[in-house]
């Protein structure tokens, strides 16, 4: 069954527990063929930057570097909130694989084609 | 030859880029063409998706120039 999910993350190292759980919801909708989406905003916009997922690791679930890594793999999209990212003087030059930094109305233009969302 | 309506937006973005955008393109007439520059990272998946989002036609588009025509009324 096609279509569209989207999950949105808000939290980074200060929250490892929900940035680990949003990958594995990703990872679900990925695998059954949605067209899935992570929005990273605040301060989830981190996870965008190579090397910072390293060594995240919660009890009972696959690396956090590991769920992103597979979730790009299996064809899922990342976005990063351009305001969120600047505010942060964060690095295009270090985004990882996948990602792509966006503005509000490419993921008002997601959600309107009809795309349910969770948010962690 | 005529003058091309341009507004240097600098390195405005999401909501705040499109929402002054939303203003400077209904106060031109249908059919005119705004050259936009944008710099925000954001800009090249942004200024589309709010284009195909209002049906107002990006013309052409060559990071940070975005000329988007005013539909029609």
């Amino acid at each position: 069954m096609a279509g569209k999910f989207c999950v949105s993350l808000t939290h980074g190292k200060d929250d490892t527990d929900k940035a680990t759980v949003a990958f594995v919801v990703a990872n679900a909708a990925v695998a059954s063929d949605k067209e899935t989406l992570v929005f990273l905003s605040t301060e989830g916009v981190r996870l965008s930057q190579k090397g910072y997922a390293d060594g995240i690791h919660e009890e009972g679930f696959a690396p956090l570097k590991e769920l992103m890594d597979n979730f790009v793999k299996a064809g899922g999209t990342i976005w990063v909130c351009s305001p969120c990212f600047k505010k942060r003087k964060l690095d295009e030059g270090k985004l990882v694989g996948g990602a792509t930094i966006v503005g509000g109305a490419k993921l008002v233009e997601f959600l309107s084609e009809g795309a349910p969302a969770i948010t962690y | 030859m005529k003058q091309e309506a341009a507004w240097d937006a600098g390195d405005m973005g999401c909501g705040d880029l499109v929402l002054e955008l939303r203003l400077k393109l209904k106060a031109m007439a249908p059919g005119a063409v705004l050259k936009v520059t944008a710099t925000d990272p954001g800009a090249p998946e942004d200024l589309p998706a709010w284009c195909r989002l209002t049906g107002n036609p990006l013309v052409e588009a060559r990071h940070p120039h975005y000329w988007i025509k005013r539909k029609d009324a």
